[in-house]
């Protein structure tokens, strides 16, 4: 059971003059229970992908596989709705999405939506409201007072109500602070270690190098690469050629290395890089 | 050097008893390139609007190049500021890089004649000049800001004010927004306030200013604010890699400086590596 | 919605692309007041003539003629029906149970369609040739003399071209604001009425929202850029008559003028 594309095209406005192909050919195989990094240049497909594991978007060639479901372009499902609830995905900047009076309504529009009795929304609003950080108190207030960053955490809620298996976020810390960046990727993280399949389209390489397994990386429609997280920055000449940073942390070691150290690059985390300097210069 | 932004005991609520900008006082030197720090919430875009005069002040002074913010000089304080906003879409005016251009030159009652000449001018300092006759719907958001920066260049002010205007952007339009601005600050000594959360950016600057509910509770050169990793660490921000790396290195008993610049730190790191 | 063609200014370069807006704007008020003077089958004859000119004189394709009319084809034809039943004049050429159809009415029902045709065809031709911004431009100038009687003429231009500018974005949010509610079960296509209620507020809310944001945002940038809607302001496009206007306008003027004295006498 995994997320499959087959020769997946997709070109939006097909046999206009307006018409953009947006992915060419695109075979992909994301496996289930692993955080999947989406990374590329913007325009470079990633959100016509992702909109294809949730069927907002159809293939207009090849094959879409999501687990049991499969959308090919001449063989749609009658429904796309268990395929919605299946796959959560959560936009960019998520706020703009709430309108409801309560937070908990809100938060329960989605699951009401794909059928769930009432008495168990309830119970999923509070424990969702409690999973991104917020008190059940919050449940009578409305959205519209909350902070900027809470409402972020009040939109997530909203798909993470919905009990999906696969949740796709785009670019989902996009414009918090640090500290509210990095408690938001501590919640995917957790619903990962759960056992549910996550994929991130994210700018910010050292999210990537931190918190993701996999890595897809996209470029003009294509899917260039697919593989391990620090397979991927060991490719500097590429990633520059499509001007993707490295994470703070690797191009801090390579620049060492340049000069003489002898650092395993693929070293992710801050503390055990100041173990292995520390014990290179105690030498 | 003089000081061309001069705020003292500035109060501002947006509701009754709420301060969100909380008896402060501060200067800015006239060329530098200042970094107001703070999380979301802080209070720190709501200090951008009160110089800009978008907001009004409840109490307090600040003066712009020696003149005093009041209502009756609120078009000489302007003319001395220019200010890029968060998000790229919803302050771009014209229908097209052009208009957009010239909207600023339009208010300022510059002779139609000359103006495509100054737009032409200021959309090649920001790398626009391919792009005149475009859309912004056809701009990435990057490329937008740019424009804004060239619509401002236009107008000819002594500050720039950046309110997290890069915060919406992608890596690479982020990169070319500060380099270009850098430029700015270092080429045409033009004045720049920037109004961010990101602390790497602020290592680059002259001065920083630090924010917290409403105050501003440390203030100085990177060198000194940034490495305060307690006050940093209680207001919700992180402290810079290069910091993080240099004083994990003095608890292993290494012998090195604190450091906020990568670069610099690792000129110390292969020196001590080599004299071993 | 790509596929609308009807009011999309098609960027190419002709004759009629380069003509001035307010001679544009003007000629269509002209005409359209001439479509509606009956000058038989000769008048609109001349007219259609005129209107196929200026199609061709602005490169449009017979294609973008076609998916202009498109939306409209529900009315036309709704109309057409209509008058086809409706009118009892002359002799009855064809009948079905208690349907009669007279020879007039087929005359009448052919006007109504030419009429409609050209109407459409001509306003087509001078959005398709003309930039939304220079045709706001052209109102601006048409209706200056108001400004004398207190109408606020820059004003009205100025929202209209934010307007015009900000119409794509906001239908790009409509979309994506679509899209997040799918992703949470919204059905747009199908449901019952509470359902539709509730799934069209989703989607009402958050655009508002969104839209009160973008124009508290757009008013800060504006005034930070000296915008006052009161003070003097120059204005960077300029519009110049040409002699090719001078010569389009006379040659509409004697069309027209033709047309409204055949009717009168015939």
């Amino acid at each position: 059971m995994s997320i499959t594309f087959k020769q997946v095209e997709h070109t939006y406005s097909q046999d206009t003059p307006f018409s953009y192909h947006a992915l060419k050919g695109v075979n992909l195989d994301i496996e289930t229970g692993h955080m999947t990094a989406l990374i590329g240049h913007t325009g470079s497909g990633k959100s016509t992908l992702i909109q294809h594991i949730n069927g907002l978007l159809l293939p207009t060639a090849g094959e879409v596989d999501i687990e049991d479901i499969i959308i090919t372009a001449t063989d749609k499902p009658k429904s796309l709705k268990p395929l919605r609830k299946k796959a959560g995905l959560v936009f960019q900047f998520p706020e703009y999405q709430l309108f409801e009076e309560t937070i908990l309504k809100d938060i329960i529009f989605g699951p009401k939506n794909f059928g769930m009795d009432e008495e168990k929304t309830l119970e999923i609003a509070k424990e969702t409201i409690k999973l991104v950080g917020l008190d059940e108190s919050y449940l009578e207030k409305s959205p519209f007072d909350l902070s900027g960053g809470q409402k972020r955490r009040v939109a997530i809620a909203g798909i993470l109500a919905m009990d999906p298996d696969i949740l796709v976020l785009d670019e989902p810390t996009a414009g918090l602070d640090p500290q509210g960046a990095k408690e938001m990727m501590q919640l995917f993280k957790q619903i990962n270690d759960q056992g549910k399949t996550v994929i991130l389209v994210s700018h910010d390489m050292n999210q990537v190098l931190q918190y993701c397994d996999d890595v897809v990386v996209m470029n003009k429609g294509k899917v260039e690469r697919h593989v391990k997280v620090d397979e991927l920055f060991k490719e500097t000449e590429y990633l520059t050629s499509l001007s993707i940073d490295l994470p703070i942390i690797t191009s801090f070691i390579l620049e060492l290395n340049k000069n003489g150290f002898n650092i395993d690059p693929s070293i992710k985390d801050i503390d055990e890089l100041i173990d292995v300097l520390g014990g290179e210069l105690h030498g | 050097m003089e000081n061309i932004i001069e705020v003292k005991n500035l109060t501002f609520c947006y509701e009754e008893d709420v301060k969100t900008i909380d008896n402060i006082s501060f200067t800015i030197k006239k060329g530098s390139y200042t970094t107001i720090l703070g999380h979301n919430g802080s209070g720190k875009s709501t200090i951008a609007k009160l110089l800009m005069g978008l907001l009004e002040k409840n109490s307090g002074e600040i003066y712009i190049g020696g003149i005093a913010l009041t209502e009756e000089n609120l078009a000489k304080v302007r003319d001395q500021i220019g200010i890029v906003f968060q998000n790229p879409d919803n302050q771009f005016i014209g229908s097209t890089v052009r208009d957009d251009i010239a909207f600023g030159l339009e208010n300022n009652c510059v002779d139609p004649k000359l103006m495509d000449g100054i737009i032409e001018e200021y959309a090649a300092k920001v790398d626009m000049l391919d792009f005149l006759d475009h859309e912004p719907t056809k701009l990435s958001g990057g490329q937008k800001q740019r424009v804004a920066i060239a619509g401002i260049l236009a107008m000819s002010p002594s500050i720039i004010i950046l309110d997290e205007a890069t915060s919406m952007l992608d890596p690479k339009g982020r990169m070319e927004i500060n380099a270009l601005v850098h430029q700015l600050n270092k080429d045409k000594n033009m004045t720049i306030l920037s109004i961010t959360h990101d602390i790497e950016e602020a290592t680059l600057s002259d001065y920083v200013l630090l924010m917290s509910d409403g105050h501003i509770i440390d203030t100085g050169t990177p060198e000194e604010v940034l490495k305060k990793q307690q006050e940093i660490e209680e207001i919700a921000l992180d402290v810079p890699f290069a910091y993080k790396i240099s004083t994990g290195l003095q608890n292993k008993g290494i012998n090195i400086d604190t450091y906020i610049n990568k670069e610099k730190l690792v000129n110390q790191l292969c020196q001590l590596h080599s004299n071993k | 919605m790509d596929s609308m063609m009807f009011g999309k200014y098609i960027p190419v370069d002709s004759f009629i692309h380069r003509l001035d807006p307010r001679l544009k704007i003007g000629a269509l008020i002209l005409l359209l007041v001439t479509v509606f003077f009956d000058a038989g089958f000769i008048g609109y004859a001349i007219l259609s003539i005129f209107v196929l000119l200026m199609s061709f004189m602005a490169k449009m394709k017979v294609s973008q003629i076609l998916s202009a009319m498109k939306p409209m084809l529900f009315m036309m034809a709704f109309l057409m029906i209509f008058n086809l039943l409706f009118i009892q004049n002359g002799t009855i050429i064809f009948s079905l149970g208690f349907i009669h159809i007279y020879d007039q009415a087929v005359v009448q029902t052919l006007y109504i369609f030419i009429r409609l045709l050209l109407i459409i065809i001509m306003t087509s031709i001078l959005t398709a040739t003309t930039k939304p911004l220079d045709l706001t431009l052209g109102i601006e100038y048409l209706l200056a003399p108001f400004k004398k009687f207190g109408f606020p003429t820059h004003e009205v231009a100025m929202i209209i071209s934010i307007a015009l500018r900000f119409i794509p974005t906001l239908l790009e949010e409509t979309q994506r604001i679509m899209k997040a509610q799918a992703s949470r079960g919204v059905d747009y296509s199908e449901g019952t009425m509470g359902e539709k209620i509730m799934s069209i507020v989703s989607l009402i809310i958050p655009l508002f929202i969104s839209a009160f944001q973008r124009a508290e945002d757009l008013a800060n940038a504006m005034e930070s850029r000296n915008y006052n809607p009161e003070a003097p302001r120059t204005r960077y496009k300029q519009l110049h008559w040409q002699f090719n206007d001078t010569i389009s306008l006379t040659a509409t003027v004697i069309v027209s003028a033709s047309i409204i004295v055949m009717s009168f006498i015939l």
